[in-house]
């Protein structure tokens, strides 16, 4: 093979070396540095640059939340058991699986009120600015969520549905 | 000198064959000793690249930018996957999926 072409396929294959390794590296290290799975707040500290008294208020909240929102998830979970076995044999859907289905709306209800009103009092402890920000993006991450399944089922997106 | 001599010197003289010459004889001639003379010049672009390549200043400065570019666009990369993680993490902290 030519020997201008040998260094030059050597020169490439050295530099794309270079770059991936040094690219991996630093990936793995600034992973490594900001990454801190054990701590469910840790975003807000990255995200909003949240100081140590803010983070501390925002720990607090967060701690009350949990309890309730847990409280509320194990009578959701309670509700959907004791509807399986009502809609899981049946051709028809039943009144009392409807029953049991308005139950586990209600609560869910209950829980998406809670789960607002405590990004509220979070967006709160933080400076204005950020605040707003973190509502926002809370609202779209959490209440956006049916807002795709909606939309796609609704006649926005030219899916009708057949009277 | 002998006047036959230079009788017999004209004679020979006029005698001799002098053989055309071919055309642009002298316009090659000139040519062949310009090329001769002019420095040898690489064979390609390939031999130039890697002539350069070889050159260390050029490979350092090569290995320097190659390295440079690396790690920002690994930090930058790196962050966002953290971020994005993190985000992950508390989003499913506040918000599990049965509640959304």
């Amino acid at each position: 093979m030519n020997r201008s072409l040998l260094i030059l396929l050597g020169a490439l294959a050295l530099g794309a070396a270079i770059f991936a390794g040094s690219f991996f590296t630093a990936r793995h290290t600034t992973m490594r540095c900001c990454e801190n799975p054990a701590d469910d707040l840790n975003w807000l500290r990255l995200e909003f640059h949240l100081g140590d008294a803010e983070m501390a208020r925002i720990r607090e909240l967060h701690a009350g939340y949990l309890a309730k929102c847990a409280e509320l998830c194990t009578k959701i979970a309670a509700k959907k058991r004791e509807l399986n076995p009502l809609v899981g044999a049946g051709t028809h859907l039943t009144t009392e699986a409807q029953a049991k289905l308005n139950e586990i709306a209600a609560l869910r209800a209950q829980c998406q009120a809670r789960m607002l009103e405590h990004f509220v009092a979070v967006s709160r402890a933080m400076p204005p600015e950020p605040g707003a920000r973190y509502l926002a993006e809370m609202k779209k991450l959490t209440l956006g969520h049916h807002e795709q399944m909606e939309q796609s089922m609704s006649g926005d997106s030219g899916h009708e549905h057949q009277p | 000198m002998n006047p036959d001599d230079i009788k017999l010197q004209e004679l020979l003289r006029g005698h001799r064959p002098m053989p055309a010459l071919p055309p642009r004889f002298q316009q090659n001639v000139w040519r062949r000793i310009e090329d001769a003379e002019a420095p040898a010049q690489s064979a390609s672009w390939l031999d130039a690249l890697a002539t350069l390549i070889l050159r260390p200043r050029f490979a350092l400065a090569a290995a320097a930018v190659l390295l440079l570019a690396g790690v920002s666009a690994g930090t930058l990369e790196g962050r966002q996957s953290a971020q994005h993680d993190a985000r992950m993490n508390y989003l499913a902290a506040v918000a599990p999926d049965s509640a959304r």
